[in-house]
């Protein structure tokens, strides 16, 4: 969520919302991105191993990047509204586990939810901390679409930069200093 | 080799086999597109944003890289055989941002097959995807697994039971 690092909550889900996708918009996506005949051609999907037409997987997973997007935005004017300053999430880095489990039809409605199931600050990147997050997707009859472990980054609001690289900051203004120290 | 005539089965598939994907450039119009409908960060929609942001420039949503990585997939490889759809995949790297006017294009390399046994008719194969830009950088990695249909037992089974949706057994 757009909080600050120290205000995320572990184990507290966020319902992100949800989507009904239609058979226009599966198709649509599935032959710009994953042209296999059983997204793309109803009759030919009846007498595939599905039975009928399905979403790409991919779809519902963009589907659910701009369900979580949307939440993000929403965080942010909440907090704006209280008279807080919200925090900041970063580009992520991966995702170390997506299962695919049901496939979405034309007319499903699929709930999207995240879950933070754990969180630490970042090594590599001073001032912001490593969130891991779960999203789940479900359809319309309580079935699991898919469940994705995420890597996310958010700023951390009390980090303080250590001397030394408050130095070398500094220092990495000078433009002569920067081309000699400027890494790789 | 991956699109020879005819479709191929589980068992014609070989631990090793390299597939070069074919390379695409990613234009402004594609990554604005993407992103108004599944990623509408200022960074992946707005160029005087982007310059801004950590990427740098106007940079694809990585789901859109994953996203035509797929597509690029099943042009050079799902296609070509009896695929029964993806299981999912495991360790999916960003590693560098994909950024507008950016070529992209990689291999896939086939690094596992598993017979499942209560499943005679059909396998899963791992594919270790490796996307890299014009310059040779890698920009994104990942371990997917799909299942393909068994050459065994194809031809002139009943016709399929009505309405069994989630079940097996039935190839095109």
């Amino acid at each position: 969520m757009t909080r600050w690092y120290e205000d995320i909550v572990c184990d507290e889900p966020h319902v992100l919302g949800s989507h009904s996708f239609t058979e226009h918009e599966i198709v649509r996506f599935a032959r710009q991105y994953d042209p296999e005949f059983f997204h793309t051609d109803r009759e030919a999907a009846a007498h595939s191993v599905f039975g009928g037409l399905v979403a790409s997987n991919l779809h519902a997973v963009s589907v659910g990047q701009r369900k979580m997007v949307d939440a993000l935005f929403a965080e942010e004017k909440r907090l704006r509204s209280l008279g807080q300053e919200p925090g900041l999430s970063g580009p992520s880095p991966g995702v170390n586990r997506m299962r695919f489990q049901t496939q979405v039809r034309p007319g499903d409605s699929v709930s999207y939810t995240l879950t933070v199931t754990g969180k630490r600050a970042s090594k590599s990147l001073p001032g912001w901390g490593l969130l891991f997050n779960t999203i789940q997707a479900v359809n319309q009859r309580g079935e699991l679409v898919y469940e994705a472990e995420l890597v996310g980054f958010s700023k951390r609001r009390d980090y303080r930069m250590p001397l030394n690289l408050r130095v070398f900051q500094s220092l990495m203004r000078l433009p002569v200093l920067r081309t000699v120290l400027r890494p790789k | 080799m991956s699109r020879a005539s005819g479709q191929r089965f589980f068992e014609d598939l070989a631990i090793g086999e390299t597939i070069e994907l074919r390379r695409m450039t990613v234009t402004k119009d594609m990554v604005v597109g993407f992103a108004r409908e599944f990623d509408p960060f200022p960074f992946h929609l707005d160029e005087a944003a982007a310059k801004k942001s950590l990427l740098g420039g106007l940079a694809a949503s990585g789901w859109q890289t994953v996203a035509l990585s797929q597509r690029m997939l099943v042009d050079g490889f799902l296609s070509g055989i009896a695929s029964l759809g993806s299981q999912g995949f495991t360790d999916l790297k960003w590693k560098k941002p994909v950024m507008v006017g950016d070529s992209i294009g990689g291999t896939a390399t086939l690094v596992d097959l598993q017979g499942s046994e209560p499943d005679r008719d059909r396998g899963v194969v791992t594919i270790a995807l490796d996307v890299r830009n014009g310059r040779g950088e890698p920009v994104m990695s990942m371990h997917l697994t799909h299942r393909v249909a068994t050459r065994t037992e194809t031809p002139d089974l009943p016709a399929e039971p009505a309405s069994t949706t989630s079940g097996d057994g039935d190839k095109r």
